[in-house]
């Protein structure tokens, strides 16, 4: 008992968000898929810095007729390929495709374009996501006429959830032809009701604090209460629905790729690249196992962080 | 109870609307205005123009469009821009096809999801919770065109059989035992693809559900009293955590559009998604569009039921509207 009471105000003085954190690491899995993030994203950015410019060390575009199809690990054809196109590493790390393109210096290209589709994507829905759910928060009870502004926004949740939303994306990039950004856009206009409806339930339940009639008493404006004193309680279901919007990003582009409307080339994505390479799944089979592989890890990861972040974050969940 | 329903209904048909118009809105998205005419680009030429324009009332104004969408699609004076046929019968005899996929793919679904996700939960930190979560993860994370490539080349490989559309090409004669076993054998590859997904998204659902039902009050209440481990858990903690079953009933429907479409490509399967997609390839935008308004309709539909199934097995929703 005496020991309790020793314990108690010390305990207090911990902030939830460093308790989740504690818990978070205690998840193996969860910080094994953080590093690999992590990791990715030290790839992306190493893979932007070698492979673009005019003169890049590795150059992903470089076609070597003679020396299409070698699988990973062999060396140049010195005799027939000219001295400025041979790979600068002296090797093909990871084969050559059907133009004779260096897989590595692709797959380094690739890293970074689909990472950028992931995060602008996601950073679109998650923009929209905090607008639609911080209005429909704070402002619901405001009327318009049939129905308050949280209905409207609650049925444009649903009606979002209602769409097909892979066929819906098929169909608007058909429709305006697939280049990088459309992709984006359009993901990111697809997948924005998971953060909406967090940011709504989180400033629901926050909305009568005293702390927020506080900040109205001071005269503080009602964008700058959503913005600063409301959101960075949501922070933690936002980063966990970003988390995971990544990872779909990801697929969907593969996906849409598939279908032959994904990122169109010159530009290099993990999803293009493997669709691409399952044509000769047959005659070169890491066309088709390296980017597949590439993708499943990455996505994995980005699922895996997310959901343990998910599951630190509950605080009905976490493990002590 | 009168109140809920009411209160579901007039909601629902706030979102039917708003699907109606968004659905409409698609259209808009296509070339419209002449200006959009890219002489380089060989999708927009003036003839698919003039017939866009007038499938879909172009010159009138807005509002007269939007009823006229809904007047011809429900008349079938709506037709496909491929072969003329009216739109909405198309749809129906490929949804057809479809549906058995679908039927397999859900049952496969519920029977995998259902027992993973309680016994993980029940188990949570054990081998078998961290082996199945990194299994069910990765089955959502690995594209699933990469995926089903890798099993037909296994399953051909193995056991050299046909994989490949609705049955066997060149069996027609064959008694009815034979291709209904064949049609069967047919199904499962598909099935068990269209499956993953939805396992991994269920299993981990149920699983969150009965790790938050395990851990409430009523249940330590019941572990209180002392009552045996399995009654606890078979009798007082499951009934909650079944409730995943049918929330998941509204949200799975739109599986049967958009999951399918690649599923349905890759086995050349005669579904809705592969016409869908074939409508996109072939510029047949009035598919196209009625394919979103149905499958959106067709979740509405789902959600709806999802409602009402839930008033009759959680009593707590019930309560909510009379407050």
């Amino acid at each position: 008992m005496a020991r309790g009471a020793a314990t108690g105000p010390v305990a207090l003085m911990v902030s939830p968000s460093r308790l989740a954190w504690r818990s978070f690491l205690r998840d193996r899995i969860a910080v094994a898929g953080m590093m690999a993030c992590t990791l990715f994203l030290i790839v992306a950015l190493f893979g932007l810095l070698v492979t673009k410019g005019d003169q890049p060390v590795l150059d992903p575009r470089q076609v070597r007729l003679a020396d299409k199809f070698r699988p990973p690990l062999s060396l140049p054809n010195r005799q027939a390929v000219a001295a400025d196109a041979l790979p600068r590493l002296g090797i093909y790390l990871l084969g050559t495709d059907e133009l004779g393109r260096d897989v590595f210096a692709r797959m380094l290209e690739g890293a970074f374009v689909s990472l950028s589709v992931g995060f602008v994507a996601v950073g679109i829905a998650v923009a929209i996501g905090i607008i639609f759910g911080g209005i429909a928060g704070y402002y619901g009870r405001a009327s318009l006429g049939l129905m308050t502004v949280d209905t409207l926004i609650t049925g444009l949740i649903d009606v979002a959830l209602s769409f097909p939303a892979f066929f819906l994306i098929l169909t608007v990039v058909a429709i305006l032809r697939p280049s990088i950004w459309n992709i984006m856009v359009v993901i990111g206009l697809t997948s924005w009701e998971g953060t909406a409806r967090f940011v709504r339930a989180e400033i629901l339940a926050l909305r009568e604090q005293d702390f927020v009639q506080a900040a109205r008493a001071l005269g503080v404006s009602g964008p700058r209460v959503i913005l600063r004193h409301l959101l960075p309680n949501a922070v933690a279901p936002v980063l966990v629905s970003a988390t995971l919007g990544i990872a779909g990003a990801i697929l969907t582009e593969s996906a849409l790729s598939f279908l032959g409307f994904g990122v169109p080339p010159p530009d290099a994505t993990w999803g293009n690249i493997l669709s691409d390479g399952k044509n000769y799944l047959f005659d070169a089979w890491w066309l088709t196992i390296i980017p597949g592989t590439a993708i499943l890890v990455i996505v994995l990861a980005f699922n895996l962080f997310g959901e343990g972040l998910r599951e630190a974050f509950n605080p009905r969940l976490r493990q002590l | 109870m009168l109140w809920f329903l009411l209160r579901t209904g007039w909601k629902k048909l706030w979102t039917l609307f708003f699907i109606s118009v968004i659905s409409f809105a698609v259209i808009h998205l296509a070339p419209g205005e002449p200006s959009q005419i890219d002489p380089m680009n060989p999708r927009f030429t003036p003839q698919q123009l003039e017939r866009y324009r007038k499938a879909f009332d172009l010159d009138q104004p807005l509002h007269i469009q939007y009823l006229r969408f809904y007047q011809r699609l429900f008349t079938g004076e709506l037709r496909s821009f491929k072969d003329n046929q009216p739109v909405l019968p198309k749809i129906v005899e490929r949804v057809w096809n479809s549906l058995w996929l679908f039927l397999a793919g859900t049952i496969l679904v519920w029977c995998a999801a259902f027992p993973l996700g309680i016994t993980t939960a029940i188990r949570r930190n054990s081998v078998l919770d961290k082996v199945t979560t990194v299994v069910v993860f990765a089955l959502i994370s690995i594209p699933g065109f990469y995926l089903a490539y890798l099993l037909i080349i296994f399953v051909v490989q193995t056991f050299h059989v046909d994989v490949i559309g609705l049955r066997t090409f060149g069996h027609q004669g064959r008694n009815l035992v034979w291709s209904f076993m064949d049609r069967t054998w047919h199904l499962v590859l598909p099935s068990v693809l269209g499956a993953t997904a939805g396992i991994a998204i269920l299993s981990r659902y149920v699983r969150a559900q009965m790790l938050e039902v395990i851990t409430s009050d009523y249940v330590r209440t019941a572990r209180a009293k002392g009552l045996d481990e399995d009654t606890v858990l078979y009798k007082h903690a499951l009934r909650n955590g079944l409730l995943p079953f049918v929330t998941m009933l509204g949200l799975i429907v739109p599986g049967l559009v958009g999951g399918s479409v690649i599923i349905e490509t890759i086995f050349a399967w005669p579904g809705i998604g592969r016409l869908g997609y074939e409508a996109i390839l072939s510029r047949d935008y009035p598919i196209v569009i009625t394919l979103n308004f149905v499958a959106a309709l067709l979740t509405l539909v789902g959600t709806l039921l999802s409602d009402l199934l839930y008033m009759v097995v959680d009593p707590r929703i019930r309560l909510e509207g009379v407050e």
